[in-house]
């Protein structure tokens, strides 16, 4: 029964035009010949392993004024000064040479692929900096600031997010990158994109279609992604954070898009908008590429391996008696 | 001519043998005719028309039934290349995350939480009934289940490992591609990848083990190593050494069901393998969604609190 419905379907196959196998050809900094790789479905096939490390910062240094964009040339020696000249503890900004040299994990920048660009910000437009706060905004921090001061070690609530393992912050959305472990996995299937990161091994299932977001009463740390196409684009809308998520500061009215689009087999270019009233004057829009790994992505056991948390706070309080014996 | 006569002597006989021939004159004549054998060809030639094409008829409207509203297989979904689209939201119905074998309903470890906090009953899951346990570890077990306040990972939100996170008491979500075969666990986030081309050896131990998964038919096979010792089988203490070997088999049985089986294997532990079999239920509500449970910050009272800073006086 079931032959016979395929050999008539068989029949009108061949009369169908056949979808999704037009090559796109899609002009890029590499390769011309490149064909955009499909699914079935007709869709593009981002699908693999990608890294955003990156040696550009999110914002543009204020001598570089309006230059969006390097020469190939500055491009070339500004990279070589960030990845050679500059150690692993110059770029993290620490004191302590042992613990956070990432080189002798082989986890250093230098080390690994990087996705490079010859933008001079990952904030793309003329000033390339974060917009102005609200002034609502302005208030809220400096709060939040000296409600913190002198009680950063008072119990783990009150440590970042990313000590904490909850959350890390690279993760997004917007993904951003990460002093190491910048490395995703995208899996196309059953009407959805995921997006696998490595730290902390976060899933976002985002689902390609029409569907509503979650009802406002629900609130994610990750937010709730839908996505669609437009085009070879993939555009994803996330709303419902919740008002711990702080992305720079952001609160629970955060809407992040973002936009996927493939311009050569080992490059996505992967933009995101950033839009909340009640914290910036304006949205503002980021640009970084994506570049292809081997993969694969390893375990990031954060909460099971969190030494640090119980140390810290051990510290602290150890710490503080102490300074109660000196003080006697 | 012999054949009509033959006929004609038996319908006599047939007649007066003892049958009962209906009063009413129509339906009399519908019996005649129902009882008497064709005896001429012609008829029986008409007739055979009809019954051919009367066939013909009923044939064909079961094949066009069959295509218009096919038969659902037991694994209708097919990703392109032929196998089984296992893409969706899972979840069990069982009570195997409690205990994988066999137990009665017992009360709960916190007063507070009254029938909450109860142990629900439920049905061994695994094949046999029992747990072959080598001796000292069987001591060990006993002692794990008088312990697992402190000693279940469950309780700090620890990640739970394979098999048990595939029948912890919250939705997955499987997103399948040709190459990788994606699991996201609403528990903690979990995930897995499963490598269906390139397999290789597991680098290093995890919580989540390293998975190569490979197509027999229909099932999807499932080969995990690289397990660490840190995770349980389940909140009753049953569990396992570094050595453990899982082998998981889901097959599709029905549009949106799956079975699930893992094959266990851990020489340090266990006198010989065993195995686990249990159903899987397809979130089949259009909305859908799996929702975070990202219960670290849920545990940091109990794992952290007591160096909090106390109030100062």
């Amino acid at each position: 029964m079931t032959h016979l419905c395929l050999a008539a379907g068989f029949g009108l196959l061949a009369l169908a035009p056949v979808y999704g196998q037009a090559p796109a050809k899609i002009a890029s900094a590499g390769n011309k010949d490149w064909t955009m790789p499909r699914t079935t479905d007709g869709h593009p096939d981002f699908q693999g392993f990608w890294t955003d490390a990156s040696v550009t910062p999110l914002e543009r240094p204020k001598q570089l004024g309006a230059k969006e964009f390097y020469t190939p040339e500055e491009a070339a020696e500004h990279d070589r000064h960030e990845l050679v000249d500059r150690t692993s503890w110059d770029r993290l900004g620490s004191q302590a040479q042992v613990h956070y040299d990432m080189s002798q994990y082989g986890l250093d920048v230098s080390l690994v692929k990087v996705a490079l660009t010859r933008r001079t910000s990952l904030i793309i437009g003329p000033e390339g900096r974060i917009p102005p706060l609200t002034d609502e905004a302005r208030k809220r921090r400096a709060d939040q600031a000296a409600q913190r001061r002198g009680h950063e070690f008072d119990s783990a609530q009150n440590r970042p997010l990313q000590e904490r393992c909850i959350v890390w912050s690279n993760t997004g959305p917007p993904m951003t990158p990460a002093a190491y472990n910048s490395n995703l996995q995208i899996v196309q299937g059953g009407g959805y994109v995921a997006i696998l990161q490595e730290m902390i091994h976060d899933t976002r299932l985002i689902p390609i279609g029409a569907q509503p977001h979650l009802p406002s009463n629900i609130r994610q740390w990750l937010g709730d992604p839908r996505g669609h196409w437009e085009g070879d684009t993939l555009v994803v809308d996330t709303t419902n954070f919740t008002n711990r998520t702080n992305v720079f500061g952001s609160t629970e009215n955060l809407h992040v898009v973002e936009r996927f689009k493939m311009v050569d087999a080992d490059t996505i270019v992967y933009e995101f908008t950033l839009d909340d009233p009640t914290t910036w004057t304006r949205p503002w829009t980021a640009q970084l590429p994506l570049t292809r790994i081997e993969g694969p992505i390893f375990e990031y056991a954060c909460h099971e391996g969190n030494l640090g948390m119980p140390n810290t706070l051990s510290g602290a309080r150890a710490a503080e008696e102490a300074a109660k014996k000196d003080a006697k | 001519m012999y054949r009509r006569t033959w006929s004609a002597a038996r319908t006599e006989r047939t007649r007066t043998a003892s049958v009962r021939v209906p009063r009413d004159p129509r339906l009399k004549a519908l019996w005649l005719k129902l009882t008497t054998p064709v005896t001429d060809c012609r008829i029986r030639v008409v007739r055979k028309a009809r019954f051919v094409r009367g066939a013909m008829v009923v044939v064909l409207t079961w094949f066009w039934l069959g295509c218009a509203f096919p038969q659902a297989p037991a694994n209708r979904a097919r990703t392109p290349d032929g196998h089984p689209d296992l893409s969706g939201i899972w979840q069990v119905l069982n009570t195997a995350n409690w205990d994988l074998e066999g137990h009665a309903a017992a009360p709960g470890l916190m007063i507070p939480l009254g029938a909450i906090g109860a142990v629900p009953p439920g049905l061994s899951v695994v094949e046999g009934g029992s747990i072959p346990y080598l001796p000292e570890a069987a001591a060990k077990k006993k002692e794990n289940f008088a312990h697992r306040l402190e000693l279940d990972p469950e309780v700090k939100c620890y990640l739970p490992g394979v098999p048990r996170a595939t029948y912890m008491p919250y939705p997955f979500q499987i997103v399948e591609s040709q190459k990788q075969i994606l699991i996201s666990y609403q528990y903690a986030s979990a995930a897995r990848a499963i490598d269906m081309e390139n397999h290789k050896k597991a680098p290093i131990d995890s919580w989540m083990g390293w998975s190569n998964g490979r197509w027999e038919g229909d099932t999807l096979v499932v080969d995990v190593t690289g397990l660490n010792d840190a995770t349980w089988f389940d909140r009753s203490g049953n569990f396992h050494s570094d050595a453990l070997h899982v082998v998981e088999r889901y097959t599709p049985r029905s549009p949106d069901t799956m079975r699930y089986e893992a094959a266990i294997d851990d020489p340090k532990v266990f006198s010989r393998p065993w195995k686990i079999s249990m159903i899987l239920y397809r979130h089949a509500e259009e909305n859908a969604q799996l929702l975070e449970f990202k219960c670290v910050e849920f545990v940091e009272e109990l794992m952290y609190g007591h160096w909090k800073k106390k109030p100062s006086q």
